[in-house]
């Protein structure tokens, strides 16, 4: 008797419990989807690893996945790990497609996510069935224009704020601060730079004669600038803009400072925010000698920088903060910098996402939520992040580096955040109201 | 593929039997195996037709080339812009792309025809760090991004049903299929014992009425046409005809390939395109861990050991070190 109550008993705590974990979110059974199963979720991403490019930007992915090891630990999404398939692309188009290929084929993800490069990611879109089996294409770590178009590329998200809005906000700035002075610039000759590009011309920026200068860095490493900062040296430009990626905006910036940058030539730098993280150009440099380093340190002393993000540096911020203890803790011996930053904020945006996607989630249903919830995610950008329209970030704001390489708001204080949108038909900037969420509990989302 | 070394060699006609069979078995195989697989099928046979052509040239004729991606670069970038500038069929542009290469070979060779050995290696290198770089300042080309190639949908109603993977398959199988019949059957002819002559002992051939210098302009000139047709085939692949397609690291990819299929007869190129895609991807699996440098650059290294093993145990090949061992226990 006593015996068959025990039984009686232990039922019907089973039962409860079972209740109890449905009813606290752990899902009844595997969702409809490819990539994911009941315990997992399984996203793909490629990015530069290896290769000329992929100085900085190898340390995006990998602190993505320090990310995810951080939430799967705090119970993953609704019960589901997050698993990141990260592949090498070295930045060449040719692997992109061969990678995002297996990524979506093989590995069958159900998600991309924070593939980075402009010609990669263009390449991919061609040749591989994103659009066709409707993957999401969530966060691309570009700038390109041209990405944000609903109709073309109906399942790809960006995530920084196109070149475009940057370049207008870089006119506005120079036009304000330094009127009337002669203007050059070196760019990335893909359509990177030429999205910049078009972003000058709409906001009626006018380069001085000699001073628009490129370079090809996709399958070439960048060998020397000289030619290109020489030419731009004698076209008497005053202000410098640096529109390319971290390792040839860290070869310009030496390069600069052989030829008497600080001593017998003095231009104002202006970079792009890509090409912008201290750490990894002090570090390039630093890797071949300390002269090198201290010369790049010389050039980069007053030069001037716009992000999306906090700066790396700003450990007051509560996202930094938390990002930090993060990545000492799940992605060890990985010194912190801005794109550690970049990588850690896109991973908190892809779990927001995905719990918008709902228990049981659905390539259909994640890019909905996205649609509809992404501006209301919590992150560390400054400015609104328009999911709705597939854009990314919208803002920037402007700082300057210090003698150590350190970059603070150019006005002191807190970043004054400038927004603009992508159209090629005017220059207008306009100063962000935008109010940013605050950082979740312990850093991580329990949105829905 | 065995038959070009047995004494019983067969007839053109059974060579085309013989291949419209594989064809058949292919495109039955095709319907079996899963998307990825096929499209790694096609990337075999793309690079299948560049080891071809290494093999024609430095197997055959003896002539050592480093720069077989330029080659591939010309005969790519031919196909688009006819494609494009003059809006060409794209099955036209296969043909283009293999009468550019060997017209653009038969060029080099002739410049090239009074160099041997290193220096001819030195040369063939020169064009593989050029080309690339010159496909990059011309603006027609596309610059660092460079043109777009798209082979499509199958045609007609066979559009949504047939996948792009498995067209894409088909036209690369194809062009392999077509490339290996002509390869057979050219170096079993006169033109391939004279290039065969040439490379054993140049004098000797021309004491028996071969002409050395006119010989090997032809093996360039044929093993360029058979890059172009690589070129094309690779650049269906990936969609795109860009600089960073045809980097030197493709050429000495080929090049690898070439020695590790054993460089010596056309058989071996089917093993070494295998090699050269299939390595890569079994120790990706392994791995899985781009983070890790030592992963990002693990194929590299294994398909590199291959090749130092390879040259030390077995220069000729592994499939010529299989023949030897039968022709030992023969006796």
């Amino acid at each position: 008797m006593i015996r068959a109550l025990n039984n009686r008993i232990r039922v019907g705590a089973a039962v409860a419990a079972i209740a109890g974990l449905a009813l606290s979110g752990v899902p009844a059974k595997a969702a409809d989807a490819p990539g994911v199963t009941k315990d997992t979720i399984t996203l793909g991403m490629t990015s530069a690893q290896s290769g000329a490019a992929s100085p900085g930007y190898n340390k995006v992915g990998p602190a993505m996945r320090a990310y995810f090891d951080y939430i799967n630990e705090k119970g993953g999404v609704y019960g589901r790990k997050i698993v990141l398939k990260l592949e090498d692309d070295k930045y060449v188009p040719t692997n992109a497609v061969n990678k995002v290929n297996k990524l979506i084929l093989r590995d069958k993800v159900f998600a991309l996510v924070g593939n980075l490069g402009t010609a990669t990611h263009t390449a991919a879109l061609k040749k591989t069935p994103i659009i066709k089996q409707q993957v999401p294409d969530l966060f691309v770590n570009t700038g390109y224009s041209g990405f944000a178009s609903p109709k073309k590329y109906p399942t790809t998200f960006m995530y920084l704020p196109s070149y475009i809005m940057e370049a207008k906000v870089m006119s506005k700035y120079i036009k304000d601060k330094f009127p009337g002075k002669k203007i050059g610039i070196l760019y990335q000759d893909d359509d990177f730079g030429k999205d910049g590009l078009a972003g000058f011309k709409a906001a009626g920026l006018t380069f001085v004669a000699g001073g628009t200068q490129k370079y090809a860095s996709l399958s070439q490493a960048t060998v020397g600038l000289t030619a290109q900062m020489t030419e731009l040296k004698s076209s008497g430009a005053e202000v410098i803009i640096i529109f390319g990626v971290t390792s040839a905006t860290a070869v310009a910036l030496r390069t600069a400072a052989a030829l008497g940058y600080g001593t017998t030539w003095g231009p104002q730098f202006i970079m792009g925010s890509v090409g912008a993280d201290p750490t990894t150009l002090l570090t390039l440099a630093g890797a071949t000698t300390a002269e090198a380093r201290a010369a790049t340190l010389r050039s980069l002393t007053g030069a001037l920088s716009l992000s999306f993000l906090p700066a790396a540096t700003d450990t007051e911020d509560e996202y930094v903060k938390k990002f930090i203890e993060i990545n000492t803790a799940y992605n060890k011996g990985v010194v912190w910098d801005n794109n550690v930053l970049v990588g850690m904020n896109q991973a908190m945006l892809v779990v927001q996402a995905l719990r918008a996607a709902g228990q049981n989630p659905t390539r259909a249903s994640l890019i909905a939520a996205l649609k509809s919830k992404g501006g209301t995610f919590a992150s560390a950008g400054y400015s609104k992040l328009d999911s709705a329209n597939n854009v990314g970030y919208t803002g920037y704001w402007v700082g300057r580096y210090n003698s150590t390489g350190v970059i603070a708001p150019v006005d002191g204080g807190k970043p004054v955040v400038y927004t603009a949108d992508s159209s090629t038909s005017n220059g207008d900037v306009a100063v962000s109201t935008f109010t940013r969420p605050a950082m979740p509990a312990d850093g991580v989302p329990t949105n829905s | 593929m065995l038959a070009v070394r047995s004494s019983h060699k067969p007839s053109a006609t059974k060579r085309i039997i013989l291949a419209i069979a594989v064809g058949a078995l292919l495109f039955v195989a095709s319907n079996l195996i899963d998307e990825y697989r096929i499209f790694q099928g096609a990337q075999v046979a793309a690079y299948l037709v560049g080891i071809i052509s290494i093999v024609l040239l430095t197997g055959y004729s003896g002539q050592i080339t480093l720069g077989q991606g330029a080659f591939m670069a010309v005969g790519a970038y031919s196909a688009s812009l006819v494609v494009q500038e003059f809006g060409l069929p794209i099955w036209a542009s296969f043909f283009v792309a293999v009468i550019a290469a060997a017209l653009f070979g038969a060029i080099i060779g002739i410049s090239a025809g009074r160099l041997s050995g290193p220096y001819l290696a030195g040369a063939t290198l020169a064009f593989a760090v050029g080309i690339p770089a010159l496909a990059n300042a011309i603006p027609i080309l596309g610059g660092e991004q460079g043109l777009s190639f798209d082979i499509g949908y199958a045609p007609g109603k066979y559009a949504d049903t047939v996948s792009p993977y498995k067209w894409l398959f088909w036209i690369c199988a194809l062009c392999a299929i077509i490339a290996i019949v002509i390869a057979v059957n050219l170096t079993s002819s006169g033109i391939g014992r004279q290039w065969r002559a040439v490379r054993a002992h140049e004098t000797a051939a021309a004491l028996s009425g071969i002409n050395p210098a006119r010989s090997k302009v032809l093996a360039f000139t044929v093993s360029s046409g058979f890059a172009g047709l690589a070129g094309v085939s690779f650049s269906a692949t990936v969609g795109l005809v860009a600089p960073s397609s045809f980097t030197l690291a493709l050429s000495f990819l080929l090049l690898t390939g070439s020695i590790l299929g054993g460089i010596s007869h056309i058989s071996g190129a089917l093993g070494g395109a295998l090699i050269i895609v299939i390595i890569p991807t079994i120790f990706e699996s392994w791995t899985e861990e781009a983070s890790l440098g030592v992963a990002t650059y693990l194929p590299g290294i294994i398909v590199s050991a291959l090749l130092l093993l390879s040259i030390a145990l077995a220069p000729e090949g592994p499939s010529e070190l299989l023949h030897k061992i039968r022709h030992r226990h023969r006796h």
